[in-house]
Order: C-alpha cells, then structure tokens, then sequence
C-alpha cells in the first residue's frame, strides 16, 4: 500500500484505463447469454460457467480432432453449445419456470452433470486452443500496447451486443420475446408461444456461452473447471445489471473499469474484494440492479 | 501446577468413565493404533493424491509415478522379501477429504507410512491427524518450509534451494532488474523471501512484487505494472491454471521472451504442453530433475516409464521423479529400520528415525545421488536450470557443481533450527511439532 | 388405515425423533472403532448444516447459497481458539505461521482467543451478528429469492478471497491446524473417542428441538406466511424483513456451532471451507433429503457425505454424475426431497373418506404445512 501513490504515473494509469474497457469486455461476453435466459425467462442458470466451458471444449474438439481454423470453430461452438442449451430446456428446465429457486439448484446438477461427463470424455488434463500467429501479437498505439486477440474480443463483444439488440428490438421474434417477458399471460392471449420463445431465447443464451468459452480458451487454459471461475463474475455483472442487454454492458463495463482501477493501486486480490463490497453497497440502493425490466407481478 | 490439576482432573474423568464403558474414554495411547509388520506379509502403504478436481493435473501423474516405483520395488523382491501393498485414495481436490481419508489410511487401513499431497493446504490439512498418531507422510514436492514435524519426509526441494542458483543465473545473462511475481498464497511468498536474499548477494534489484488470486485468469493489470517497471526479467511463482494464462497473456501482450523472459519455479513439461510451446518456448525453469537430463538412470527410467501401462500421458516430470525418488527413500529407510529393530517392531517412528542420512544413490535416482538430511528429513539435492526449447522440451543450461543442503528456517534464524527432535531455538528449547 | 396423514401427526413426529437420536447415541456402545468415531462426528456436523439450511430455505424460503461463511468464521474463531491453547504467552507468544509472516506481534484480533471461553464465545457471536448485519442490509432493501441467493454467492466469495489475502493472520490458504485437541477446563475432549460423536450428536438433537418449537411457535406461523407471499404480510403490518433477518441469524447461528464442532473433530480450518461448492453441497443436502423436514434433512446430509466416504471409491469416476444426475431427480421430481416422498407414501395409507376431504382445496388442506 505503501506504493499507493508512490509511483503513480499517467500514462500507466491511461493504460490501466484502457485495459479496463478490455476486461469488461471480458466480464460481458461471459454474462451475455446469462443476461438473455435470466432477462427473458427469469431462470438462474448456474450450469452457465459449463456451457462456456463446453464452448471452448468444442472449439478444442474441432481444432484438434477435424482441423477447423480457429475462426470457424467460434460459429461452431454457437451451435453446439446452443443445442446443448436447447435439450437441457425441452427436457428440465421448461417443468421449472414457475419455480425459480428450483431451476438455480436443477441447473447446478446439471453443472456438476456436464463437469464431470466432459472430465470422462476428454480427461482433466488441460487442453489448448491454437490460433493463428497474428492473434499472438500485440499492436502499439503510443504509450498504450494492448493484444491483438483481445480487441477481437472486443470486437466480437460489440458486435454480438450489437446483435442481440437488433434481434430483441427490431425483429418480430425480438417483439415476442419482449412482450413473454413483460406479461408471459398476455402475450400467450395474443397468440405467442411462450414455450416457444423461452426455448429459443434458451437455446441462444447457451449459444453465446459456447462463443465466449471459445475465446476464453485462447485467453486462458481449457479445463472441466474452467467455468466455475467466470460464473460468480457473470452473475454479478447480471444482478448489477438489472438483468437488461443495457445493464449488463454498462454493469460489465462498470466493474471492468474499477477492477482494473482498483488492481493499479492495489493488488488483484484486493480489487476483487473491492468489487465484492462496492456491489453490496450498490445492492443496498438499487435492489433490482442498474436498469431493471419491468415485469407484471404475478 | 496447572499441569498436575490438568493431569488429575484428566484421570478423575477417566476414571468416572471407565465405569460406564471401558473403551469409550480412555484416552489411546496413539502408538498402539499404529500399523505393525509380519514377516512375508505385504507392507501397507498409502498413496493419497487427488486423482479428479482441480488438483488432478499434477496429483494423478504423481499417483502414476507411485504406482510404477511399487512395481519395480516388488518385481525386484520388494523389501526384505514382502511386497509393498498400496491403498490407492482419491483426495478430490478437496482439503476435507484428505483431512478425513489420512485418518482412514492410519486408524483403519493401518498404514506404516502414506505418500501424498501436492499443495502445502492439503499437507496442512493431514498433518494433524498424521501428528497425533505418529505416523509418516513422505511428501514429494516442493514447498517453503519453514515447519518442524517429526513426522513428515520431504524429497522435493525446499524454497531456499529452488532459487539459489536461478536467480543469479538470470542476473548474470539478463540483467539486474527484476520483477516478481505469484500465485498468491503463502508457497509464492516464502519462496520470493528466499530468491530476495540470492537477490541481493547477486546485487540485482527488485522492482515489484506483485500476487494473483489463485486460479485468476486475468493478468493484464500485472502486465500493466510490469510494462511500467520495465525489469530483465520476471521471477514466477505462478501455479496451476493461472500459470499457463499468464503465459499465454505476456506473449499475447507483446512482452518478448528475448528481452524479459520468465524464470519460473513451476512451469515445466506439463504447463508447456498445456499452454503450447508457442508461449512457454525460452523461458526458464529451475527444478532438480528434467525429463531431457542426459544420464544413463534417467535415459532408463523415462523409457522404461512411458513404455510402462503408467505413462499414458507422455512425460515424466520433476513431481513424477521426486515421488518416484520417495519410494526409494521409503524401501532404503524401511530396510535399515528392519536390520536395525526387527521386522516385529517397526514403527512409523522407527521408520522416520530410520530415514535419517538415507541416500538414492546414480543408479536408482533419475535426478541423481540425493539424500535426506538427518535434522530435518528434506532432501540435499542439486537444482538445475532448464530453458524452454522451440519442441517443449527443456534444455539444461546450468547444474550446480554440489548439493544445495535443505533448510526450512534458512531465513529465519531467530526461531531456530529444525532438528530431528523438533524446533531448536536460539535460545535453547526444544518445540515439537511446529506447523 | 389412518384417519389423517401420520407424517402430519404431532405425536408420530416426537416419537420418530426421540428413536432417531436415541438410536444414533448407542453407535458409540457397538463400536470403538476410532476413525469412525472421528468421522461420525463430522457427518454430525453437515448434518448441522443441512439442518440450518432446512431452517432457512425449507422453513423460511431464504435460499443461502452462503452458509459456508457463518461455517467458516465459526470454524476459524475456534480454530484460532484451539491454536492459542497451544501457545504460551511466555515462551512462544504468536502462532508459528505469524513468524515467518512478518507479524511482529500477536494482532490485536487474536488477543481475546487466549482465553477459551471468550474465543468460543468470539467463534459464535461474530458470524451470527453478520448475519443480522447482512441478512438487515439485504432484507430491508427487499432483496429476495434468487436475487438473495446470488448475493449471499458473492458474499461467500468476498470473505473467501479476504481470509486468502490476510495471509499473516489467518495463514492465507494454507489455513489454522491446530497441533493439540481442544481442551475445556482441563478436559481434553479426544477428537477420536465416542466422547466427540455424543457432543456432535447432544449439539444436533437439541437443535433439532429448538428449531422444532420454532418452527411451532406464532413466530413461526408468521414466517411460513412471509414465505408464502411476503407481500400480504407486509401489508398486515408484519415487518417481513425483521422475520426473516431472524431466520437467516438463528440459521447462521447454528452454522457457527457446526463451524466450532467441525474444527474439534479434525483440527484444520482453511479458506476452503468457505469455498462455493462446499455451501451448495448443503443445499443439495437438505434438497435431496427434504428441505420441509428437519430429520429429512438431516439424513440427507448423512447419506450424501457417508455415500460420498463409502461409494465414492467404487464409482470414483462417475459419482458426481450420480450425484448431479440424483439431484435433478429429485428437484424436477421431488420438491420436497425424500422426506416428501415418505409424506406421500404415508398418505396413501389414509383412510379413503379422509384423504378425498384432504385433496378438496380448503383450509384444512392449506394449513397443513411443516413436516
């Protein structure tokens, strides 16, 4: 601590500024599709952290066992993960949507299910993503150096932000969505599936977990575990959030930005901490998150 | 006066007890628990590592390394003629577990020692239990010291002899400037406390200490402070899966290996080919074996292991060899216990006492010769450094010319030396059991 | 035939617990077998926590995803108790771990844990009074249901990371093994002696019973109404955040008690009992075993942690499979766990009259609740 301001230095600091953008980008991709399936059908789902971890094993499995570039397996692992997320809705989670303390623990069997399935499969050993060469690289831009990788991230964040709000506000499924979400009775009386929409926004949810796993397996190491270390930050990018697409990119970017704040003048053990409280306090204030859906109460 | 109102509230309460139901109360003397051998009976042992959870990675090939040294011991006419005879347990990765499963290893399956754990956590999670019943736990890695039990048999190195050739290497080759950083937790700082005193007779200079959570992924604030810092090098204590995403992070970020490479104590064969050679390619390590050490032992014992049914993963790594060593320590130490008590009357105490000076001479030890120090039961042994090669495999760049001696209080003077009897301090007492 | 549900019987429900631990008090008698000893005391304290979550989420609808840390602070308050019994204020005034954590002196946190009574009395105060800090904070604000379940998640993993990261005074990861049992008033109690199992099991039964006559208690019928719909309660006058602050204290309490017993019986404390999964396997304790039903719980608890101990190496691969698989059983399925199935099973054998009577919507039917 004693470092506090002691070597404090501008253009350190911008860059832990910039590098903040980057981490909440991080923090949002992997709260994106937890943010649609909890915003959408109110579910808690805590198998969230495996579906990324499922993303970066398929990605993996496709690399390794079919030779598919990199860039490809990222689709790739949208549909699988998606169809994952699809037969985990048909077959458990559409008996529970009234019952949301009941589908948080179903879907924690269901981590421990595929946790341990993929640990059978593949073994715990940890596997490793290759990318093509550029991606290992870093671009200067003056006093700031950033990878060239994480500004794909980046980009690939927005640009999947960028679509789920086309999606939800701009298509008629987006419409219906929307309108299951405010008064799933009313909607179903004008003639929307419900059923249906909870599905699909299910079956998508668990697609952009199986995009960011993918890119987190570059970022970090493919373990059976790996998920369980995103899912607490997801979850509270998601509760500060409020549970919208807004919330969530400005909770995402929010605690990225701090994370990184914090990490500067101390150390990262210290931020997270940080972070912890600063959302109680926040909680406190605003229980229903940053930007809260209105809901009918039912 | 305390002690002898202690003493007899102690016998009143034994005494009341013993009325009602002999066996419940009294208390046990803990020896007689203790595991006894026969002559041509099997001897029990306990393998006791986490073969699923987050510690499998590195606790599994350990079991394998184990489970491979017991077959050779017994097809060579195990020891005085009886086979060694494994309780192989699964810890899980969680510390309750292995808490729970020593006790079952030493009050049910009456072991006579247990090899097992790899995080310091898990060693003070047995360690209780293996203390109260005077039993043995071999324990094959390395790790900071600074504990004193009667009771444990280390062959890995001690933090004052992992780094005490590495950083003055890096020194000399990069330059003063270093930057630390670990895993945070209390192995990554003792073993920072140590490479500062080799820092600083090397004359180098510290610029930053910095700790991550374990298991955090997210490295780029360091990365930050480290681009500011602008060291030589970077000392790492990094473990595990964080280990392998700061890897991945510092190329990714545009750090160069030539410039400011990484010299690690953790990041060997496996961590390479987890990571890919692409990231972990010219970086350091030290460590007291290499599966590419260029000796006839270790020639032998890499191709006879990954031929064996144990070496479906592919290497042999310093864990792997200082298990491996362990169960030769267990057969040396068991061998002099029987010639010098009788088969009858070996105990785990016997045993450890036993131990004491045993060596694992060229021709068993893939590291080679290494023996255990007679005070406090770790290993002399001779730390080497290796550099990351462009295929993943380590190149030997330095050895030293002697044994490094072990010491777990090396940078604590003032609270003694750890002696086979227990904790000596300067001024004279005796502590045992120190942990 | 029965004229009503025995399970709903008063009278039954005394009598099947008065067997239950009456039963459990004469293992000891059969066996001296040490080990067994050591570990039936700890199944005793899961069995604790699954009853403390049965209190909470069962009885009051609080789901806690972080009773690990009302565990955890009990279990290090003890850990630190036992640890400066060991010390002496002379010869060795600190813990060994604070020596070579640059501690020059015992910190002033530790100070009060020479002392057995007050460091026990430490050991259960402090994580009840966070709980009534936290549970005021969260409930005043009306945070509920999953919302207070994710919280109490980040909750549990802000103190994991705090008691990580103050490594000089708690030894970080590695955390507290006390070398020595704890002793009281001279007593040594032997963590392996069927001495340790009665304390466990007198501790559980007689929670057991407090619970009990809460769960009975007008203050009990109000909290099974805030449960129910927190709303109409709050607009009868009721302060729901009062109740429930209430429930999730005592529950925290009880943790703290597993918490000290849990470090007597195998003298090791580490961040790791705060850990997450360790707080959801509760959870799933008391979900597989009945979360309506204290006893259900409780062998929920036994079962899971004895199959845990006793399957676990036979199955070793696939026992989290199991485990998970089992789970999602019994929560699409079963709702009320095992204890619910026992509950159905016995009302079959209801005397046809009275079960069409039950089945007809009505407040007969509704006011049926605790098990």
């Amino acid at each position: 601590m004693d470092s506090l301001f002691g070597n404090f230095d501008l253009s350190a600091f911008a860059s832990a500024l910039l590098l903040g953008i980057s981490i909440g980008s991080i923090w949002l991709i992997a709260a994106l599709g937890l943010t649609i399936i909890y915003g959408t059908a109110g579910v808690i789902n805590m198998a969230h952290g495996e579906f990324l971890m499922l993303g970066a094993y398929s990605s993996y499995m496709l690399q390794a066992y079919f030779g598919v570039p990199f860039f490809l397996c990222i689709p790739a692992s949208f549909v699988i993960v998606g169809l994952v997320g699809l037969i985990m809705e048909r077959g458990l989670i559409r008996y529970l949507y009234n019952r949301p303390l009941d589908t948080l623990l179903a879907t924690w069997g269901v981590s421990l299910v595929l946790m341990q399935g993929v640990r059978l499969i593949f073994g715990s050993d940890p596997k490793y993503i290759a990318v093509p060469q550029m991606f290992q690289e870093s671009v200067e831009i003056g006093f700031f150096s950033i990878s060239l990788f994480r500004i794909v991230v980046l980009l690939i964040t927005a640009l999947l932000v960028a679509m789920i709000w086309y999606l939800f506000y701009r298509t008629r499924f987006g419409m219906q969505v929307r309108a299951v979400t405010q008064n799933k009775e009313m909607a179903a009386a004008f003639g929307i599936n419900s059923g249906r929409v909870y599905m699909m926004t299910f079956a998508l949810g668990a697609g952009l977990a199986g995009v960011a796993g993918s890119l987190f397996g570059v970022l970090n190491i493919v373990l059976p575990t790996m998920g369980t270390s995103y899912v607490v930050q997801a979850f509270l990018v998601v509760v500060v959030g409020g549970g919208s697409l807004v919330g969530s990119v400005a909770a995402g970017a929010g605690t990225g930005e701090l994370q990184s704040i914090f990490a500067y003048f101390t150390s990262d053990t210290f931020a997270r901490f940080l972070l912890f409280v600063l959302i109680v306090i926040l909680l406190r204030y605003k229980p229903q998150g940053l930007f809260a859906i209105t809901k009918a109460r039912r | 006066m305390k002690i002898s109102r202690r003493g007899f509230l102690k016998k009143t309460a034994v005494a009341a007890a013993a009325i009602a139901a002999p066996h419940l109360w009294v208390p046990v003397t803990r020896e007689a628990w203790g595991a006894t051998l026969k002559k041509g009976e099997p001897i029990k042992i306990g393998i006791l590592f986490s073969l699923t959870g987050s510690l499998a990675v590195p606790e599994e090939d350990s079991t394998l390394a184990m489970q491979y040294a017991i077959d050779e011991i017994n097809a060579a006419g195990g020891i005085n003629g009886s086979p060694i005879e494994p309780v192989i347990i699964d810890a899980k990765s969680d510390f309750n577990v292995y808490s729970e499963k020593m006790k079952e290893l030493i009050l049910r399956h009456k072991v006579i020692a247990t090899f097992g754990c790899y995080t310091s956590a898990s060693r003070k999670a047995v360690l209780p239990a293996v203390m109260q019943h005077k039993s043995l736990l071999y324990y094959p890695t390395c790790y900071e010291g600074a504990e004193c039990t009667q009771n444990t048999i280390c062959t890995g190195p001690l933090a004052n002899q992992h780094s005490k050739d590495l950083i003055p290497f890096m020194v000399q080759n990069f330059g003063k400037k270093v930057f630390f950083v670990g895993s945070d937790y209390v192995w990554p700082k003792e073993s920072n406390k140590n490479a500062k005193v080799w820092l600083e007779q090397a004359g180098g200079e510290l610029l930053g200490e910095e700790y991550i959570p374990l298991g955090s992924s997210e490295f780029t604030p360091v990365l930050n402070k480290i681009k500011q810092a602008n060291p030589d090098f970077i000392f790492s204590t990094v473990v595990g899966a964080s280990d392998i995403a700061f890897h991945k992070q510092f190329k990714q970020e545009g750090f160069k290996v030539e410039k400011m490479p990484i010299a690690s104590l953790t990041t060997g064969e496996i961590e390479t080919k987890a990571m890919g050679v692409e990231y972990g390619a010219g970086h350091f390590l030290s460590a007291p074996y290499f599966q590419g050490l260029d000796n006839p032992t270790n020639a032998k014992f890499v191709e006879k292991f990954l031929g064996s049914k144990y070496g479906k993963n592919g290497t042999t790594h310093y864990n792997m060899e200082e298990t491996y060593t362990s169960a030769y320590v267990f057969k040396y130490g068991l061998e002099k216990a029987i010639a010098d008590h009788g088969i009858e009357d070996v105990t785990s105490a016997k045993l450890r006492d036993a131990s004491a000076g045993i060596k694992v001479p060229d021709e068993v030890s893939p590291e080679g010769l290494t023996w255990i120090d007679p005070e406090n039961f770790n290993t002399w042994l001779v730390p080497k450094i290796g550099q990351c090669q462009a295929d993943g495999s380590f190149k030997i760049v330095k050895q030293a010319a002697e044994h490094v001696a072990p010491d777990p209080y090396s940078i604590y003077p003032d609270l003694g030396k750890c002696t086979a009897k227990g904790l000596m301090a300067p001024d004279g007492k005796l502590r045992t059991n120190v942990i | 035939m029965f004229k009503s549900n025995p399970y709903h019987n008063k009278t039954a429900q005394w009598v099947v617990y008065v067997l239950f631990f009456g039963a459990l008090a004469f293992v000891p008698v059969l066996s001296d077998d040490a080990f067994m000893m050591n570990q039936f005391a700890t199944y005793g304290v899961f069995g604790m926590l699954a009853l403390s979550i049965s209190l909470c989420w069962g009885f009051g609808g609080i789901l806690n995803l972080g009773q690990g840390i009302a565990f955890g602070l009990g279990a290090y308050g003890m850990a630190m108790t036992m640890q400066m019994q060991s010390q002496d204020p002379e010869t060795s005034p600190m813990p060994p771990f604070m020596l070579n954590n640059s501690v020059e002196q015992l910190p002033l946190m530790w100070e009060p844990f020479w002392h057995t009574g007050w460091g026990i009395f430490i050991a259960l105060a402090v994580p009840t009074l966070f709980c009534v800090i936290f549970g005021t904070i969260m409930f005043r604000a009306r945070v509920s249901g999953p919302f207070f379940a994710i919280m109490s998640l980040a909750m549990l993993s802000a103190w994991y990371t705090i008691i990580l990261d103050s490594q000089p005074f708690t030894n970080g990861v590695n955390g507290i093994s006390p070398p020595a049992p704890l002793s009281i008033g001279g007593f040594e109690i032997d963590p392996y002696s069927g001495f340790i199992y009665w304390m466990v099991l007198f501790l559980l039964a007689a929670m057991t019973l407090i619970i009990k006559l809460i769960t009975t208690s007008k203050f009990g019928l109000i909290v099974q109404a805030v449960r129910a719909d927190s709303e109409r309660v709050r607009f009868l006058g009721y302060s729901v955040s009062y109740y429930e602050t209430v429930i999730y204290a005592v529950s925290g309490f009880i943790a703290a008690i597993a918490g000290c017993c849990w470090v007597v019986a195998v003298q090791y404390v580490s961040p790791a009992q705060l850990d997450v999964s360790f707080s959801i396997s509760m959870v799933i304790w008391a979900g597989i075993g009945g979360r309506m039903s204290l006893l259900g719980s409780i062998i929920g608890a036994f079962m899971i942690q004895g199959g845990q101990s006793y399957l676990g190496d036979e199955f070793l691969a696939t026992w989290l499979l199991i485990l998970g698989g089992f789970f999602i059983f019994v929560v699409r399925f079963l709702p009320k766990g095992l204890a619910g199935l026992l509950e159905s099973g016995l009302g079959l054998l209801v005397a046809k009259p009275a079960a069409e009577r039950e089945s007809a919507p009505g407040p007969v039917a509704g006011a049926k609740v605790q098990g």
